[in-house]
């Protein structure tokens, strides 16, 4: 039995095989219909398949020699500018030979890119639609500008529901011989929401101790791979513990590499979140938020910053006792 | 701190000739004299005296002015004569008896008695309380900490006489009168400046003195008001505490030009150290909140190159962290604590390049950039390389992952191997 990620090993190859995300499969299967397709935006939380349509979408249309027709981008790796002038109008210009007259640029993880590289992104995809369509994948829609949204067509990814996600895990369960208890797929499904990416990875790292997947093997899991969480940092400092919550924050930026920016978009959503700060402070953290996230984009020093924030809390924390 | 060679130290130079000339400890000396003249009616209770208190504040000189006065011979030993039972033997026969041959009275001195360390100077300590048990003359013991637990038992056998830092105003008398001597006319000032800072280390405001005033005719305040902390080990904690503590914007400013070490690295001090001073959450907030904005100019001097704003970086990390204590009381010793974060980045950095190296490896793999690799997929990898080799072995092959990474993600040693050998 040859290993890989199962993630990638069941990962649908065609639209066909796609289970799940009904409503947008049987558009985008109108498009390979119609042997054309226009400038999409993909936008939704990870793990919803939007990566895999749009791969299965090339798939469907150029048939088992996709790859040639296609190029993938990542915007988080390869954001600036520069590559938006160079590799990806280099791309866009030159017609592919074949049936379809046009090639499919995939732009994934699009809301990382630079303002200035959408601007030049959005000339780029005017000049060259009759060469090359683009396919944007996004988390958030609304960071990605107007005047590109408005040249595209939209389509929404949702979580997926409960059934479509124990069905997928089943089916990998089964063709892998992994014996998977029903409070092992329920656990798995909520710590993962429908984030099939993460599910699928928690049940593989889940089947490699070698036991059946039950509740306990899960949360072993999610524990060792996720071993600082922002909440757990959060619940330090209101309780007052400065010391412990920094601790819990450098681990995050030095150890597990998380960025800034991701760890103060988790804390704004969880200081709303808690049932242990006045209602009151909370308006006036999302202040401090704000300016901290702002800072950030300024070149501060990211633990410096967010460690004044925690203090805040600290503050918060003690206001209710 | 140093001078030129063909000068003598003002340290020895003006050292007290008689008692009354020490600074201070008035108490303390007079104690010292009754017991010594006390021997004169027999050998009293307690063969020895325990002088102690921090350096610098006149226990030797006590001791010297006093042979002086009374005109004894004063025997005087320091740690290095003394580390070993041997070597205290050695002399043990001066002590049993009181006069000497030529008439004088003798009076023993052992000092630097912290000197003497562990495992090395074994013996040492029993052997000098058993000369001061059999002692027929007045023998004195000088230590900064009478309490080490190491002299507990001598200190059973010997009347403890406490000597306490003087006050600023004794030591500038002090110096007013070296002054003199030397023919420098100095601002009062400028003297109380020295004396303060040498927190009632007389010595020290001696050297001070000599370094500052030898060859002029007159010190004036400006003369010393930049002189740097003495370069004492404890230096990074005293700015601290000002930083921490201090009340005046300008002195707290200072603190930079105090420390030995560059506004960066002593942000991070400050930064290490403030949670563990400010305690008061609306102190700690400000505090805080005042380091980040120093924070915010240096990035601001990163992006513009515009290193003129360095001012408001130590504006605020040192008179801005100051003034943020309101409620906060000064906490009794507080240890100070290295950076963490410093010594957490080094460690750090080659983790980061492995972690960054196996992300472009999962990109190319799994449709995902090599930074969500890195963060959504490792862990997981991690998990499956710890527990399952025969699994791992099928991932190093599709990931084409080399054996540095094999061994960072299995963790051990051992399970690297049996993942290597699962592979090849």
């Amino acid at each position: 039995m040859g290993f890989e990620m199962w993630a990638e090993k069941y990962r649908p190859k065609s639209l066909g095989d796609m289970v799940n995300q009904k409503e947008i499969v049987n558009r985008l299967k109108s498009f390979v219909e119609a042997r054309n397709i226009p400038h999409c935006i993909f936008a939704g939380p990870p793990g919803t398949g939007k990566t895999t349509a749009a791969l299965c979408l090339a798939h469907d249309l150029y048939g088992d020699v996709y790859r040639e027709h296609l190029m993938e981008l990542n915007a988080s790796d390869e954001r600036g500018i520069n590559v938006v002038r160079e590799t990806v109008k280099t791309f866009a210009r030159i017609r592919t030979i074949g049936e379809i007259p046009f090639k499919i640029m995939i732009l994934d993880e699009a809301d990382n890119m630079t303002g200035d590289a959408q601007q030049a992104l959005r000339r780029t995809m005017e000049r060259f639609t009759e060469t090359c369509r683009f396919i944007l994948i996004a988390n958030y829609s609304g960071k990605i500008i107007e005047p590109i949204q408005s040249r595209c067509a939209p389509f929404r990814f949702t979580y997926l529901p409960h059934e479509d996600h124990d069905a997928y895990l089943k089916r990998i369960a089964r063709a892998e011989g992994v014996k998977l208890l029903e409070e092992g797929l329920n656990a798995v499904f909520e710590v993962c929401g429908g984030d099939l990416r993460r599910a699928t990875n928690t049940l593989q790292a889940a089947a490699s101790m070698g036991k059946p997947v039950d509740e306990d093997t899960v949360y072993s899991v999610i524990g060792r791979a996720n071993p600082v969480d922002v909440r757990e940092m959060l619940k330090l400092a209101v309780k007052g513990d400065f010391v412990g919550a920094r601790e819990k924050l450098r681990e995050m930026i030095l150890k597990y590499g998380v960025a800034g920016s991701d760890i103060i978009r988790q804390i704004h959503i969880e200081v709303f979140r808690m049932k242990d700060v006045p209602e009151p402070w909370k308006i006036r953290l999302a202040d401090a938020i704000g300016e901290v996230d702002f800072r950030l984009v300024q070149g501060a020093d990211e633990e410096v910053q967010l460690s004044a924030l925690l203090a805040h809390l600290v503050e918060a924390g003690a206001a209710l006792k | 701190m140093k001078w030129p060679v063909m000068y003598a130290a003002w340290t020895v130079k003006h050292k007290p000739k008689t008692l009354a000339d020490v600074v201070g400890n008035e108490e303390a000396k007079d104690r010292l004299v009754d017991w010594v003249k006390s021997w004169e009616e027999g050998v009293p209770k307690r063969r020895a005296a325990f002088l102690y208190g921090p350096p610098g504040i006149g226990k030797t000189v006590s001791v010297e002015a006093l042979a002086s006065d009374l005109d004894m011979e004063l025997v005087e030993k320091n740690a290095s004569d003394y580390r070993t039972e041997e070597a205290v033997q050695r002399f043990a026969g001066l002590a049993s008896q009181y006069g000497t041959l030529f008439g004088k009275k003798r009076l023993i001195l052992f000092d630097e008695l912290d000197g003497i360390t562990g495992r090395e100077d074994r013996g040492g300590v029993g052997a000098i309380t058993a000369v001061v048990k059999a002692a027929q003359c007045p023998i004195v013991l000088i230590a900064n900490n009478a309490y080490d637990p190491r002299l507990t038992t001598l200190r059973y056998y010997c009347l403890l006489i406490e000597f306490r830092k003087p006050p600023a105003g004794e030591v500038v008398k002090h110096l007013k009168l070296v002054c003199g001597r030397e023919g420098v006319e100095a601002d009062e000032a400028a003297l109380k400046f020295i004396a303060q800072r040498s927190e009632g280390d007389v010595r020290s405001a001696v050297n001070d003195l000599q370094a500052l005033a030898q060859g002029k005719k007159r010190l004036v305040y400006e003369d010393v008001s930049w002189l740097a902390y003495r370069d004492r080990k404890d230096a990074i904690f005293n700015v601290l505490r000002l930083v921490f503590y201090g009340k005046s914007c300008e002195a707290v400013k200072r603190a930079v030009d105090m420390a030995d070490v560059d506004p960066d690295m002593l942000f991070e001090w400050i930064y290490e150290n403030l949670p563990y001073h400010l305690r008061d959450p609306s102190d700690l907030v400000r505090a805080m909140d005042s380091l980040a904005t120093a924070d915010l100019y240096r990035g601001r001097i990163r992006v513009s190159q515009d290193w003129v704003l360095t001012r408001y970086v130590v504006d605020f990390m040192t008179a801005g962290v100051a003034m943020a204590r309101e409620k906060t009381q000064p906490a009794g010793f507080v240890p100070l604590r290295f950076p963490e974060r410093i010594r957490m980045l080094s460690r750090m950095r080659s983790e980061r390049q492995m972690q960054r190296e196996i992300g472009l490896k999962i990109k190319r793999r799994c449709h995902i950039s090599a930074r969500a690799g890195t963060k959504e997929i490792l862990p997981y990898l991690r998990v499956i390389f710890e527990e399952d080799a025969k699994m791992a072995a099928g991932l190093v092959k599709w990931l084409d992952l080399d054996e540095a990474m094999i061994e960072y993600l299995a963790g051990t040693k051992t399970q690297a191997k049996a993942v290597l050998k699962a592979a090849f």
